[in-house]
């Protein structure tokens, strides 16, 4: 158990900054999620605190002990690659117990810890196998068990679920859920992958060119994103950014003038305020709060020019006014129409944002 | 039909060129290691069941296996055979250890690793002629080197080869520097097989030095490592330009390998079919010995299954 605390850390490999300053606090016990596109410094901020990097500055600390100058080995700190990292040359049951190996151990005391976790994590039958001829989901909870036998302080989770299928990934996902419930060691997990950074995180953080922009709960990340960045990395399909201009309308309150409609900005109202009219904004529409409206009923006229359907829900590729929007409806609606028809949408939802045009941060 | 048309016309030798151009391609390559490989290695073969010799102008005479008989039972050839592991148990397994620590040191990167890895490497690539040469002027007592330095420090000059020992020593020496870089080009060849994040993941998992070692880092260079064995003892066994070249099997007949042995029977003695016997016996041990090789790589490679 233990409370991670990093403050700007920076590390550069030659001319790339990999990161330029991460702050971070992870509470006791929390599962945490680091999320970013690839090459955003997920890996190098695991790294540095397993202390496989030195960073070049910045201070790292666990418990409120300075971890600089403590060597890998005493930090008590368990780490899960991309790759897995196995041990080929040993089986199942050798790699499980590699960790234990250094403990000191009784060896009835290793052999009924490797046998609880092969159970916890259902590999058993592979227990005198190699890595080599293990599936992949095997191979994967292999990793994990290595890590989780140790009952080290933190888990460090490098992507482990990206060289996984989609099938896999999905159970996977429950897994660490399970896993976390059941065992309460503190977790810092490093996804590139949105669904998995929600769906499993208590708290995430979104990492981007080296440095942390924002550090929440899933649900207000997607509904409070501090920049357009964040605002687009979280939210499937992805959010509509549309270009507007901040006019007072006739009635003196707020209205964002787009394209194909002029929006009322009174819920923005306080936001709104500092800023002077005429003002570029973008204005952040998630693809769930557009609706299909019936032709006369006052909607924006639209053309559908792709439509994509995904099982469950079909989504809507559309141009207003020459603008790209995305939507999404149910499959049964959009079965009735194919690319090319006219229809009328509206806006709805509380969940529209707007964007200062040039910094991309959130005024309301 | 339009393919083989070409070669129902011409003349007879023009089509049987054309029909036979591959064969006709290799076939001087293959006459040359007929002639100069495979049939004398038969005919020395044959010669290994007649009592002959080459200086004398006898009709060779039909003996059966008296030549094998005569050799095995011969105390002399035993002793000559001792001698045989005594250089190539020490000499191999100091080229092992030499070429390891080489390796280990040029796996890692540091200033100057280049210009020192192809310093390391010269002996290898160096005639057996020239090593034997240097060697000899290098353990030479009046104005070798080796002496001059012992004779700095001690006031007397050094005569390495005048012992029994020494004289082993010295070859020994000679081989080891000669080959050691070939056991280091194999096995570095392993070690930088090795994935680096297996490493981090034993540091992670807090694994000893000694422990990472033999469970991560000798299985990628175990094969190559008996592929090294192998072949350096398969060439320790033959020895025979250096020891000829720099005591040429003296003092007396302490450095007297095998190979140098069948030398001196098949030229110095002119028992020609003797010694071709000998050399069968040599190539059947040399043949067991690949088999041995062979046998544990695919014990080895089912064991991986």
């Amino acid at each position: 158990m233990a409370q991670l605390r990093l403050s700007g850390l920076t590390k550069s490999y030659g001319s790339v900054h990999a990161l330029r300053g991460i702050d971070l606090e992870v509470e006791d016990g929390e599962f945490f999620v680091l999320f970013g596109p690839s090459a955003a410094g997920k890996t190098t901020t695991l790294r540095v605190i397993a202390g496989l990097e030195k960073p070049d500055g910045g201070t790292l600390t666990v418990d409120g002990h300075d971890l600089s100058g403590v060597p890998v080995k005493r930090r008590d700190m368990a780490m899960v690659f991309q790759s897995f990292a196995l041990y080929p040359h040993l089986t199942t049951f050798q790699n499980l117990a590699y960790p234990l190996r250094e403990m000191k151990l009784r060896r009835a005391e290793i052999d009924s810890r490797v046998r609880e976790t092969a159970e916890l994590l259902r590999i058993t039958h592979t227990l005198d196998r190699r890595p080599a001829s293990l599936s992949g989901g095997e191979q994967q909870r292999l990793a994990i068990g290595r890590a989780i036998i140790r009952r080290p302080r933190l888990f460090l989770f490098d992507e482990p679920l990206t060289n996984l299928d989609a099938k896999l990934r999905h159970d996977m996902r429950a897994e660490f859920k399970r896993l976390h419930r059941e065992i309460g060691t503190t977790t810092l997990y490093a996804t590139p992958d949105q669904l998995e950074a929600l769906s499993i995180g208590e708290r995430v953080a979104v990492i981007q060119h080296g440095r942390i922009t924002q550090v929440d709960t899933p649900d207000r990340l997607y509904a409070r994103p501090v920049d357009r960045h964040v605002a687009s990395l979280i939210g499937d399909p992805p959010i509509n950014l549309v270009r507007g201009t901040l006019k007072p309308s006739s009635a003196g309150a707020p209205a964002i003038e787009l394209p194909f409609m002029e929006l009322d900005g009174d819920r923005w109202r306080e936001g709104l305020q500092a800023l002077e009219s005429g003002t570029e904004l973008l204005v952040g529409i998630r693809p769930h709060d557009l609706a299909l409206v019936d032709d006369g009923a006052g909607g924006v006229p639209a053309t559908i020019e792709i439509t994509e359907p995904q099982g469950d829900i079909t989504i809507l590729d559309l141009k207003a006014a020459g603008v790209p929007l995305r939507m999404v409806v149910a499959e049964a609606t959009g079965a009735r129409y194919t690319a090319g028809d006219s229809v009328h949408i509206s806006l709805a939802g509380a969940d529209t944002r707007l964007f200062l045009s040039d910094s991309g941060t959130m005024v309301a | 039909m339009a393919a083989t048309y070409h070669a129902e016309h011409g003349t007879l030798l023009e089509r049987f060129f054309e029909r036979n151009r591959g064969p006709l391609l290799v076939s001087p390559a293959l006459a040359v290691l007929v002639i100069m490989n495979i049939f004398p290695l038969l005919w020395s073969f044959g010669l290994s069941f007649y009592r002959y010799r080459a200086n004398r102008v006898k009709e060779p005479e039909f003996v059966w296996f008296k030549n094998y008989e005569k050799v095995l039972t011969d105390p002399v050839v035993w002793e000559r055979f001792q001698t045989t592991a005594i250089v190539v148990t020490v000499d191999v397994l100091l080229q092992l250890v030499v070429g390891f620590l080489l390796a280990l040191l040029f796996e890692k990167t540091f200033p100057g690793r280049r210009v020192l890895l192809m310093l390391v490497l010269t002996p290898m690539m160096l005639s057996f002629v020239a090593v034997g040469a240097f060697f000899r002027y290098y353990y030479e007592p009046t104005f070798g080197l080796l002496s001059q330095a012992v004779k700095a420090v001690t006031g007397e000059p050094f005569i390495l080869l005048g012992s029994e020992v020494g004289a082993l020593a010295g070859i020994i020496f000679a081989d080891v520097w000669m080959w050691s870089p070939f056991v280091m080009l194999l096995v570095l060849a392993g070690l930088v097989s090795v994935p680096k994040h297996l490493y981090e993941a034993a540091e992670i998992d807090r694994a000893s030095w000694w422990r990472r070692f033999w469970t991560i880092t000798f299985p990628y260079i175990r094969g190559l490592l008996l592929l090294a064995i192998l072949f350096r003892t398969i060439e320790a066994f033959k020895l025979f330009d250096i020891v000829f070249l720099i005591t040429e099997g003296g003092p007396g007949t302490s450095t007297e390998t095998i190979a140098v042995y069948v030398y001196r029977v098949a030229f110095q003695y002119f028992k020609t079919s003797q010694s071709a016997a000998l050399g069968y016996i040599l190539l059947f041990v040399v043949i067991v010995l690949t088999n041995l090789y062979l046998f544990f790589v695919r014990r080895r490679d089912v064991e991986e299954q």
